[in-house]
């Protein structure tokens, strides 16, 4: 049982570590939050369950839409309004995305009605042994590793990436080594928002689709990076194990229906004893 | 200016406090909702306007002070006034709990705390069944007098005012913007930061708690979705920024016209209603900082207690 359990945990964690980079990224890059994240997140999942409603594309394919679609999306938010609060006071990012994030809900409340959709996709469990994985959970958490390693390739070894941490670790010498600081912005969060993305397209699967699931995201992804230390971006790998890990035991010893309030209990009690996170972090 | 302003003032609470005695039933509960949005507002504004820390969950405290009066009256038979002032004392319990850990650090720590705090609460009041009702909610003795509910949320949503207009003119309050323009500098100048954003987090929710209690007993029925829902948060950010956060009068100004629309134009579409608040955030916050207050002030040259 606790086989199981701290398997379900793993599978579920490489997503929520797949999402929250993408907070991190934003975060770590522009000292923004971006509270919209999960609704960016949630249209990701109503890109996929379209596309397999209208033209029967399988879910996993449609990853290579709502990646994209997003990515232009995010570039677009960027260019538009979060770059002209970057620089303002915390409370300006922070309520200019608030106000982003409820639009964007309320926009697909009246596009795609509260109805709550699913997709019929890859239903059925593989059995190994004792345990039992459901096939969508499985398939979802290769993904998930696939594209954060893509990720983490394209921050290490390419010449963008490297550009990106460069910002992140220091904007104005950044700019004097003659990297586009606006242009890297805009990267950053196109980034970031096929990332959400592609937690939504995969989530598409598992859960209900409906205009208000993203919500949780945005609270789960900064738990993540606060448990593996903000702007440490290998920590966020270490926090999304170990927020599936404590969900999941946490609804084996106690019930599902608390899940959320566990993983609330556990981000303050990590502020309150170690706000560096984890790993260490940059926390002030 | 100024004394045309207190003479306004006066004219207008005197007005109110005896309107009901002219008014229909539907007059005094609508009323009763505007007195309830101008606290909530101002109370929004006495730790994110002043302070500069985003609280994106003060509907918790509404919750909380619900949830507080509903069981007091319910299950153990108090009169409604001392439920509600009990409903403010636990959200202040509340808030301690919360602000301990989260406002000792800078950033969005308290921000993101308060955005789950209210999925938290309403998952738990809905867990524990025997005391809260869960799901079911909790039906309070029928009181068919809306005219002392009216006159309580009234004399909250005054005081509230008034504790704004002592915390700006004072040396407290002057501190308190001082973490908001820079929190480093007001450090090096000597301030207890931490202390001074529990103080004003404190204050913040003990308005909220209050008027929670009384809305439930105006409602007689609560349930987890019903005192939690995230457009209450949403609203009252909205009327404070857009009123003219930081200021004393900005929240007033900003319930009085939001309020009036939401009623006249928008009771009919809701998510549209929602969608325009979004719209109104990202606006404000880019367009019109100060809000209309703020213009207003800078235009007229108006002094910063009006």
């Amino acid at each position: 049982m606790v086989g199981q359990v701290v398997i379900s945990g793993l599978l579920a964690g490489a997503l929520y570590a797949m999402v929250a980079l993408g907070l991190g990224l934003i975060f770590g890059v522009m000292r923004v939050l971006n509270v919209a994240h999960g609704p960016i997140l949630m249209l990701g999942a109503y890109t996929t369950f379209w596309l397999f409603h209208w033209v029967g594309l399988s879910p996993y394919l449609s990853l290579l839409v709502s990646m994209p679609v997003l990515f232009v999306v995010g570039v677009v938010l960027q260019r538009l309004l979060v770059r002209r609060v970057v620089d303002a006071p915390e409370l300006s990012s922070l309520l200019l995305t608030f106000g982003v994030s409820i639009a964007l809900v309320n926009l697909a409340q009246l596009t795609f009605s509260s109805d709550l959709r699913s997709v019929e996709y890859l239903t059925g469990s593989f059995i190994l042994g004792p345990f039992a994985f459901s096939k969508s959970r499985v398939i979802a958490c290769l993904f998930a590793i696939l594209i954060t390693a893509g990720a983490f390739w394209f921050l290490q070894k390419t010449r963008l990436g490297k550009a990106l941490r460069a910002v992140s670790q220091s904007r104005e010498v950044a700019q004097v080594c003659g990297i586009n600081v606006q242009r890297i912005h805009m990267l950053a969060f196109g980034v970031a928002c096929a990332l959400a993305a592609a937690g939504g397209s995969l989530v598409a699967v598992m859960v209900a689709i409906q205009p208000e699931m993203g919500q949780v995201y945005t609270f789960k992804s900064f738990l993540v990076i606060v448990l593996g230390g903000a702007g440490n971006y290998p920590g966020a790998l270490l926090g999304g194990l170990l927020l599936g890990l404590v969900e999941q035991l946490s609804s084996l010893f106690l019930t599902t229906q608390v899940n959320e309030a566990v993983a609330y209990v556990l981000l303050v009690l990590v502020l309150l004893v170690r706000p560096t996170g984890l790993l260490k972090g940059r926390a002030s | 200016m100024k004394r045309a302003f207190l003479v306004a003032l006066a004219v207008t609470l005197v007005a109110l406090a005896i309107y009901p005695m002219h008014a229909t039933g539907y007059g005094v509960r609508t009323m009763l909702q505007l007195f309830m949005w101008i606290a909530l507002a101002q109370s929004w504004n006495l730790i994110s306007g002043l302070t500069g820390y985003v609280s994106f969950g003060h509907v918790a405290f509404f919750g909380m002070g619900a949830y507080t009066a509903g069981i007091l009256i319910g299950k153990l038979g108090w009169a409604w006034p001392a439920a509600c002032l009990a409903g403010g004392v636990m959200a202040m319990v509340l808030a301690i709990v919360i602000g301990w850990p989260c406002l000792r650090l800078k950033g969005p720590y308290f921000a993101i705390a308060m955005l789950g705090l209210n999925e938290v609460l309403r998952v738990i009041v809905s867990y524990y069944e025997g005391l809260t009702g869960g799901g079911n909610g909790l039906s309070l003795p029928t009181l068919h007098a809306s005219v002392p509910i009216y006159y309580a949320m009234g004399l909250v949503a005054l005081a509230v005012t008034a504790l704004t207009y002592l915390i700006i003119t004072s040396r407290f309050g002057l501190r308190l913007m001082t973490i908001r323009e820079d929190e480093v500098a007001a450090e090096a100048m000597g301030i207890d930061t931490f202390r001074h954003k529990l103080y004003a987090f404190l204050l913040s929710a003990v308005g909220p708690g209050i008027v929670g209690g009384l809305a439930a007993r105006d409602q007689g029925y609560i349930e987890p979705l019903s005192v939690f829902p995230l457009i209450t948060t949403i609203t009252m950010i909205v009327m404070a920024l857009f009123g003219g956060k930081g200021t004393i009068w900005g929240p007033v100004l900003g319930a009085v016209v939001l309020f009036t629309f939401q009623e006249l134009v928008w009771a009919h579409f809701i998510y549209l209603h929602q969608l325009f608040f979004g719209v109104i955030i990202v606006a404000v916050v880019l367009l019109m900082p100060r809000g209309i207050l703020g213009v207003l002030q800078q235009k007229y040259n108006l002094p910063r207690t009006i």
